[in-house]
């Protein structure tokens, strides 16, 4: 087509358009400068260059050093109101040497004279005060103008310089009965003396700065292990060979609640029992080292016999569950004991770590019934899948469909009783239940598609029509399932009148329960069950992909919140001062790790996966043997990277309460003390470029 | 005794790597497979310990069908099936010692595998191993430190480590020069005539294949093209496997 015309038509197309993006574009930059509010007015109004130029001055007058100084008095006389008849000398002098010229020599109250010094002490810092026998000083103020209606500043403090020489105007003082007599005035040098040494205000940045760091140390250390774990879970290249049979997925995730039950009843109270023992010392230790002999003892005994096939199964699978019992035990153990010791060293040198220690403790305490259930829920879970995954194979239609659908329903109402749960927590919240149904909803269109004979084709063999078609479907049925879904839990409402869903309950016979939970459940349930139920329990389903894909966007909304944005929040819960900090930086912290670990664990050579996987080594090893390995050096260079940037973070946290050096600065500037606000920008300066300097030279050296 | 029926590979970018192939190896047999890249090969090995999901056909050994095997059953087929790389695909910045035990990992308690420890005997038997290959000195060396041809050899001592009855070598000469290749080929015949060990053996050059097979089977676009002993393929067989351009090159 293109080829038939001709060549001149279309470059002259080619022009116009060209043409038309330039014009474009200066819209574009037209608009942009409007919203910015680009203005040079603001820039050339000679009190705010006046402004800034003070600012910039002080900042760059950092207040870092001080000395001490010693307070020297010289007296002069000076009259105030001029005697009749002879006028005094001009030149006064000191009797140490140093001597004064008041010009004129004498003067009324009010009035601006000036003052020229010699031979003072050199460097000083001085003023001029009428001394009283008895009574309150009074300062003659500076005039820093000299125009003649020039008004007194609040400032009565001048520098020599380094002959002992001054000259300044100053306003003779008023008062009762001043005038008319001939007075004693002070002069008040305060002379350098010792060596310099830090200001309180460098003294105060330091303090604050090794509190930076190690907020920054703090949250870049939290985040490691958790961004880890995650960055195995959202790399594609792990995650996508993983695929089971929709039946082994659907009863795993029937007893991921069932297991975190019996984890949290059973192994719950077996944690908080390690807890309570550890305390004691005496029992912890004893108990402790008493489970793991005993484990050590049965599997041991255990292991002697050979059993068959099956049997063996069984045995693996008592000793597992008994390891975890022991292994929850003991960490409520450690947990005691950590609260134990927490509680002897509270004073002296290891104050710090006692209370370490005991923080731990008390974190272990807090937390182990929940990691019992998250344990006992992955426990169940894997082992009911890996159980039935044999019997499983042999189950053809329409058994698998019907095990589908009721596994599938189950799923569903869990899945979405789940959702809703969350749900009623916010508004926004609510969203997800709605958008889960829509992914089941989906699902169930296509599978309604599949109902039409020879529709059924692997991914490989469809054609562009057949791709279209299932995307339509998709949508459709996404669709759909999201409306209804929207309008059985009022979404509307919620979302206009934020107002979180209701509370009203309803009465299901063996238990009462949320109506908005019951009918999202029962959604659930008739999706999943239907879906699932055309499906039927043999279908692939792509576990790693949807693992996979559920952990990258959590990374990324992650990721797009600012820390800023996230210490605020966490300013609210834990309150003003580093720990505000430090969990906001972690938290963003996981989400950027995550995705720069996961990217790694993508381009790694995946010849050694498959050499591990070859030998017959499971998931874990092959991760252990294959992966980690070739991940370390790059993990430690981002890790490196990541305090780099949490340092110059944690450098601004501060401003929103997060501790750190920022608070220090934001103080200092709303108070208009750029001298000292210009301490904490240099410190950030220092340490932000030798962090610079020394993760690049140490990732360097690494990678 | 090693049946492989029907065995159709399809990737999901609509590539036909096997296409219906079928044959058996009996226990002992050293069998070449020849063909040109792309020729479907890799896959074919891949397929037989699953490395690569195949689409259609079945795989038994030893009377267990490896298609229909659950992934614990599969771990426990794939512990008895030795396979050597290309590439040698070695962990390259871990010491040869830790490459070799990589080999126990099947048979090992997975939770002390975990923090590297392996059982005494584990460790006597992968020194014992690179003694048989030759570079017992090389142990405690990191892997990329070797020239290709040792780590070739930690290859096969790894996969030694399995106690394997089959091994599946993936093209295991074609990142070596000619020497090196023979002394590798020859490791490999040792442990079939020694060890008995099955071996399923992959190559570019047919001079290689015809030194050490006992057979040959030539794949040409995911098709068997030809199975046969090795003195059967003359001039028209070969145009056949490698095209009517093709040229012998002899390999000394």
């Amino acid at each position: 087509m293109t080829n038939k015309v001709p060549r001149s038509s279309r470059s002259a197309l080619r022009r116009l358009l060209l043409v038309l993006g330039i014009v474009i574009g200066v819209v574009i930059y037209a608009y942009g400068w409007t919203a910015t509010d680009i203005s040079l007015d603001e820039v050339q109004d000679p009190v705010r260059q006046a402004s800034v130029q003070r600012a910039m001055r002080e900042l760059l007058s950092p207040d870092l050093f001080t000395r001490d100084r010693e307070n020297r008095s010289f007296f002069v006389d000076f009259a105030i109101g001029c005697p009749d008849g002879d006028l005094p000398e001009g030149r006064t002098d000191t009797g140490d040497g140093a001597y004064v010229i008041f010009t004129p020599p004498c003067a009324d109250s009010d009035e601006i004279i000036t003052v020229e010094g010699f031979h003072f002490p050199a460097d000083a810092i001085a003023r001029i005060q009428l001394y009283r026998e008895g009574q309150q000083n009074m300062p003659f103020r500076l005039v820093k103008s000299d125009a003649a209606d020039a008004q007194a500043s609040d400032e009565s403090v001048f520098d020599l310089d380094s002959d002992g020489h001054f000259r300044v105007s100053v306003k003779v003082p008023r008062g009762r009965g001043l005038s008319g007599q001939t007075h004693q005035v002070e002069i008040q040098a305060a002379v350098p003396s010792g060596w310099p040494r830090l200001s309180a205000t460098t003294e105060t940045v330091i303090d604050k700065m090794i509190e930076t760091i190690f907020l920054a140390l703090m949250a870049t250390t939290l985040a490691l292990p958790v961004a880890v774990v995650l960055s195995f879970v959202a790399a594609r290249n792990l995650m996508r060979q993983i695929t089971l049979p929709l039946g082994n997925v659907l009863v795993g995730f029937v007893l991921l609640p069932v297991g975190g039950w019996l984890g949290y009843q059973a192994l719950g109270p077996l944690g908080q029992l390690g807890v309570r023992w550890g305390k004691d010392v005496l029992p912890g230790l004893l108990g402790g080292a008493g489970a793991l002999a005993g484990f050590a003892l049965v599997s041991y005994a255990l292991g002697r016999v050979t059993l068959a096939g099956s049997a063996q199964r069984v045995r693996s699978v008592a000793l597992n569950a008994l390891l975890v019992a022991v292994l929850v035990f003991i960490l409520g153990v450690l947990g005691g004991l950590g609260i134990w010791l927490g509680g002897k060293l509270q004073t002296g040198l290891l104050a710090d770590l006692g209370n370490f220690v005991g923080t731990l403790g008390t974190l272990v305490d807090l937390i182990i019934a929940t990691l019992a259930a998250v344990g006992g829920a992955m426990w169940l879970s894997s082992l009911g899948a890996s159980l039935v995954a044999g019997p499983m194979r042999h189950i053809f239609s329409p058994l698998s469909n019907v095990l589908g659908a009721v596994l599938g329903a189950l799923s569903g109402a869990i899945l979405l009783a789940m959702t809703a749960l969350f749900g009623t927590q916010a508004v926004l919240l609510g969203l997800l239940t709605p958008v889960v149904a829509a992914a089941l909803g989906g699902q169930l269109a296509v599978e309604l598609y599949y109902l039409v004979p020879g529709a059924r084709k692997p991914k490989r063999d469809r054609t562009d029509v057949d791709q279209m078609i299932h995307t339509l479907l998709y949508a459709l049925g996404a669709l759909l399932a999201f409306a209804i879904t929207a309008y059985a839990i009022d979404l509307l409402r919620a979302i206009v009148d934020e107002r979180p869903p209701s509370r009203a309950m309803i009465d299901l016979g063996l238990f009462e329960m949320r109506t908005y939970v019951a009918k999202s459940a029962l959604i659930g349930g008739v999706l999943g069950g239907l879906a699932a139920g055309l499906a039927g329990t043999q279908v692939a389903f792509p576990l790693g992909m949807t693992v996979y894909n559920t952990s990258r966007t959590i990374l990324n909304a992650l990721r797009s919140i600012e820390p800023l944005i996230m210490g605020i929040v966490f300013v609210i819960w834990v309150g003003v001062g580093p720990f505000a900090g430090v969990l906001a930086l972690t938290l963003h912290s996981i989400a950027s790790l995550g995705k720069l670990y996961s990217e790694q664990v993508e381009s790694i050579d995946a010849g050694p996966i498959e050499a591990i996987q070859s030998t017959g080594a499971n998931r874990l090893q092959t991760i252990v043997y294959a992966v980690v390995p070739q991940i370390v050096p790059p993990y430690i260079a981002f890790t490196m990277y990541r305090w780099d940037i949490n340092v110059r973070m944690s450098t601004i946290i501060g401003f929103v309460g997060g501790g750190g050096i920022g608070f220090l600065l934001q103080q200092q500037i709303n108070l208009l003390r750029y001298n000292q606000a210009g301490v904490a920008v240099l410190a950030i300066a220092i340490v932000v470029s030798i962090l610079d300097y020394a993760s690049a030279a140490i990732r360097e050296r690494i990678v | 005794m090693l049946k492989i029926e029907h065995l159709t590979k399809i990737y999901d970018s609509g590539v036909r790597a096997l296409q219906d192939v079928s044959f058996e190896v009996p226990d002992g047999q050293f069998l070449v497979i020849i063909g040109l890249s792309g020729s479907g090969k890799s896959t074919l090995l891949r397929c037989i310990n699953r490395l690569i999901e195949p689409t259609d056909g079945r795989i038994i050994w030893n009377n267990t069908d490896i298609t229909d095997a659950t992934d614990e059953e599969l771990r426990q087929i794939r512990r008895k099936i030795g396979m050597i790389f290309q590439q040698f695909n070695l962990v390259r910045r871990a010491p040869v010692m830790t490459n070799v035990l990589a080999g126990r990992l099947g048979y090992t308690n997975p939770m002390w595998s975990l923090v590297n420890h392996f059982s005494a005997e584990d460790k006597r038997k992968a020194l014992e191993k690179l003694n048989r290959v030759g570079i017992r000195e090389k142990a405690y060396i990191r892997a990329d430190q070797l020239s290709g041809g040792q780590q070739q050899r930690v290859g096969i001592a790894r996969a030694l480590m399995q106690e394997p009855e089959l091994m599946l070598a993936d093209e295991p000469v074609a990142s070596l020069d000619p020497a090196t290749s023979h002394s590798v080929m020859r490791y490999l015949e040792l442990l079939n005539k020694e060890d008995g060990i099955t071996i399923l053996c992959s190559l570019h050059f047919l001079s290689l294949a015809r030194t050490y097979a006992d057979r040959i089977i030539a794949l040409k676009d995911g098709r068997m093209e030809f199975d046969g002993l090795p003195q059967e393929i003359d001039d028209k067989r070969f145009k056949d496997i490698y095209g009517e351009d093709a040229v012998r090159v002899e390999i000394a």
